[in-house]
């Protein structure tokens, strides 16, 4: 037996509970808390750490590598966030509100319950707590638990529009999935890290997921981001058609599934594609420092279209 | 506006001690949330036109408040009431954010003896050791008793902050200026919440400061209540028990203590005469030869053990339980050489928690709701506008506003009110054009004397 460090790593692997498979693109969220003084204890701040889970599941909080002067560490917390699911808090159970005594530093499973139509967003706003990290997440749960509180209930049709894990329109596809930190790194030979996660633009929705490869202690030149619409009939081509109009430099080149473009605006270049029989539409954006050639920047955009074609083949109805 | 706001929060660029009063970011911060969610505020600010209730996004920018942003961001987001870096949250949030504040730098002002109506003061030198000595030299020798505290000018955080905020909070003439002022009340009244939820802590209700430098950590200096400790750590924030039932009092200060000619007890008697706190347990006393029946010598009248202990029981190894009516650990007592005496053990101390937690977040929802209780009844019809009172009120000044389109509320009328009984027509005019809403405020006093803001509104079809 060996004993745990406070500092970290916490690694482990994010499943759902209902099926034991992975859950791609959660949220991962930590927290350190510091404290000084003596007898008279004030708060000193903390360390944060925003992820997300890889295409297995799985996360890794790097270690806490320093503590303030003059502060002690007192506490961490693990937050894990996917829409869809009952979040997961290492220091407490969403059931019963009581204390978590099964969390590990190493090799956790956590298992993500489902939501439910009985379960109450308000109960689940106080649960996950706030921040940016969080609050761009959660969010969208505000009105819910207002209407909760307002005595009006879950109003009808939203949870299992929005929130379902399967929808019968095939598996719950997120961007996370789509491209990893070591295919980046391949193409680019970027020998540094990313603090990956998803953009703070909107959240993940059966429609919509974003995931943002944020490098660390580098300009944003260094980060790739990548956003992925999934939609019924023409829509997905109206997207594509409205980023042909509205990005910057937009040139359509025919590379990659159906239609694609590249533009660029300032150190920023854009690969957009349409798979219109899946009714996907991606768009990557890589700085120049990153993907110093536009072919750098296709060359993941192609990757990510290789991974729909494995994770989502065309079945008999078109859509898949 | 700013200043006013920034002025409230401005103490709390002192920083955040949590060593005198239940543990703030964890009992404190749960008892509020609580309270919140079953109090009448969700209602409240649904009213005043905050349509997400307690889960209305409030924003006060940084630049209008940078202590108190600096403040809460010293806490992990995990803690439920740090706001993001525009300083945006949920109105419940707020709320908390002011409960988990209050102790900066005037924890020392949330005690209050009943028995002797005074507040902290710091215990006699002689009984501390070198390094309690050490570690506590900060502390203030005396502290205002804590129901005078919330209504005292010099408190930032008290009932004239919240007034005043609350005020804006309607006044206000644009939607972010009286998005920044509600999160200010909403602060004020986590705080005054904060003292009122320190009343359910044994010891700040039977004049034991001494309990507060109880080793409670491995460090030398780790000193503060065993019992507050035991709770945070079984508790936390999330796990904190809901109201048994609300408490309703006439009086701001009547949720404190005792009213003068009341019979309905502040939290701070019903504490202080049920629970015995760590170092105001009974004292040991020798038992006679061949005696069944022995009388400790009490700190307080109250709670009084009973004439006949079970000195059989006691005089095991491991001692008895002294209950209360409803089976609740009180103490442990045991005889030893003919010694009895009693002591608090954390299976003990968990127990007391347990009971006192649902009756604190009691009172703590009814004072939420006396904070927030003002209503004005405003209707209209044949172009004209009346408001009328719901409760009676005593003398104030209702101030009447028009909202248009775009959320701008301006002045329409001001009218100095008499006392007026509940159901009176407190004023009549005529609907201004143009307005989409007309908002009705009332400042003063209510029936019984107690500063109020009442509030009332009318949507006009447009």
């Amino acid at each position: 037996m060996v004993s745990g460090d406070l500092r970290g790593p916490f690694t482990g692997k994010v499943l759902d509970a209902a099926t034991r498979t992975p859950v791609a693109g959660a949220l991962v969220y930590a927290a350190w808390t510091f404290e000084r003084g003596s007898g008279l204890p004030a708060a000193a701040g903390f360390h944060e750490y925003v992820g997300s889970t890889d295409s297995t599941g799985g996360y890794n909080v790097p270690q806490l590598q320093d503590v303030p002067a003059g502060a002690r560490l007192t506490d961490f917390q693990l937050l894990v966030y996917k829409r869809g699911f009952v979040a997961y808090r290492s220091d407490r159970r969403f059931a019963d509100l009581g204390p978590r005594l099964d969390f590990a530093q190493r090799q956790q499973q956590v298992l993500l319950e489902r939501w439910r139509d009985d379960f109450s967003h308000a109960r689940h706003l106080r649960y996950v707590g706030g921040g940016a990290a969080v609050a761009a997440l959660t969010g969208w749960e505000a009105d819910l638990a207002a209407a909760e509180m307002s005595g009006q209930g879950v109003r009808p049709g939203s949870l299992g529009t929005d929130l379902t894990i399967t929808t019968g329109r095939g598996p719950y596809l997120v961007a996370a999935q789509l491209l990893t930190d070591t295919d980046i790194k391949a193409q680019t030979k970027f020998d540094g890290s990313f603090e990956t996660g998803p953009l703070g633009d909107e959240p993940d929705t059966a429609s919509y997921s974003s995931q943002h490869w944020k490098a660390l202690s580098r300009p944003e030149t260094w980060d790739v981001a990548l956003r992925m619409w999934r939609l019924d009939g023409t829509a997905a081509t109206d997207r594509y058609e409205e980023l042909l109009g509205s990005l910057p430099s937009a040139e359509e080149k025919g590379e990659i599934a159906t239609r694609s473009l590249r533009a660029i605006e300032g150190d920023i270049r854009g690969i957009a594609f349409l798979d219109a029989p899946r009714g996907i539409v991606v768009l990557i954006t890589c700085g120049r420092s990153q993907c110093a050639s536009p072919d750098d920047a296709v060359a993941l955009a192609k990757k990510i279209h290789d991974r729909i074609l494995g994770l989502w083949p065309i079945t008999t109805g078109g859509t898949p | 506006m700013k200043r006013a706001l920034a002025a409230t929060c401005a103490a709390l660029a002192l920083g955040a001690s949590t060593a005198h009063a239940w543990e703030a970011t964890t009992t404190h911060a749960g008892l509020t949330e609580v309270a919140a969610q079953s109090s009448h505020l969700h209602a409240r600010l649904h009213q005043l036109g905050f349509d997400r209730g307690l889960f209305e996004a409030l924003t006060v920018p940084p630049e209008d408040a940078p202590a108190l942003l600096a403040a809460l961001a010293m806490f992990p987001p995990t803690a439920g009431f740090t706001p993001d870096a525009r300083g945006r949250q949920f109105a419940l949030a707020w709320l908390v954010a002011g409960a988990v504040l209050a102790d900066a730098p005037f924890a020392a002002n949330h005690f209050y003896d009943p028995a002797t109506h005074r507040g902290w003061a710091r215990p006699s030198m002689s009984v501390w050791t070198r390094i309690a000595e050490r570690a506590t030299s900060a502390l203030p020798a005396t502290g205002v008793a804590a129901p005078d505290w919330v209504t005292s000018k010099d408190n930032p955080l008290g009932l004239d902050g919240f007034i005043d905020q609350y005020a804006k909070a309607v006044r206000g003439a644009t939607p972010g200026e009286r998005s920044r002022a509600m999160a200010g009340a909403l602060v004020a009244a986590g705080a005054i919440l904060h003292v009122l939820e320190d009343m359910g802590s044994p010891s700040h209700v039977r004049g034991d400061a001494r309990a507060h430098l109880d080793p409670i950590g491995p460090g030398a200096g780790d000193l503060g209540s065993r019992f507050e400790r035991v709770t945070a750590l079984a508790f936390g924030r999330l796990g904190i028990p809901g109201p048994s039932r609300v408490v309703s009092r006439p009086t701001l200060r009547g949720f404190f203590t005792t009213s003068e000619g009341s019979k309905d007890p502040g939290l701070a008697e019903a504490t202080a005469d049920h629970w015995f706190s760590a170092d105001t347990l009974p004292r040991p006393v020798r038992i006679a030869t061949g005696s069944r029946t022995v009388t400790p010598s009490l700190a307080r009248p109250l709670p009084a053990p009973p004439r006949l202990l079970n000195l059989m029981s006691a005089s095991q190894v491991d001692g008895t339980t002294l209950d209360d009516a409803s089976g609740v650990c009180l103490a442990r007592y045991r005889v030893e050489r003919g010694l009895l005496s009693f002591w608090l053990d954390d299976d003990c101390l968990l127990a007391q928690a347990q009971a006192i937690l649902p009756e604190t977040a009691s009172y703590a929802t009814g004072a939420l709701d006396f904070l927030f209780r003002g209503e004005l009844n405003v209707v209209g019809g044949n172009g004209e506008i009346a408001v009328t009172a719901v409760a009676a009120m005593g003398a104030g000044t209702l101030e009447l506003l028009s909202e248009d389109a775009r959320g701008v509320r301006a002045p329409l009328t001001s009218i100095e009110l008499k006392p007026a009984l509940a159901g009176s027509l407190l004023a009549a005019i005529a609907a201004p054009a143009g307005a989409r809403r007309i908002v009705a405020l009332f400042r003063g006093v209510d029936g019984v004397g107690e500063r109020l803001i009442a509030v009332g509104a009318i949507e006009l079809a447009p």
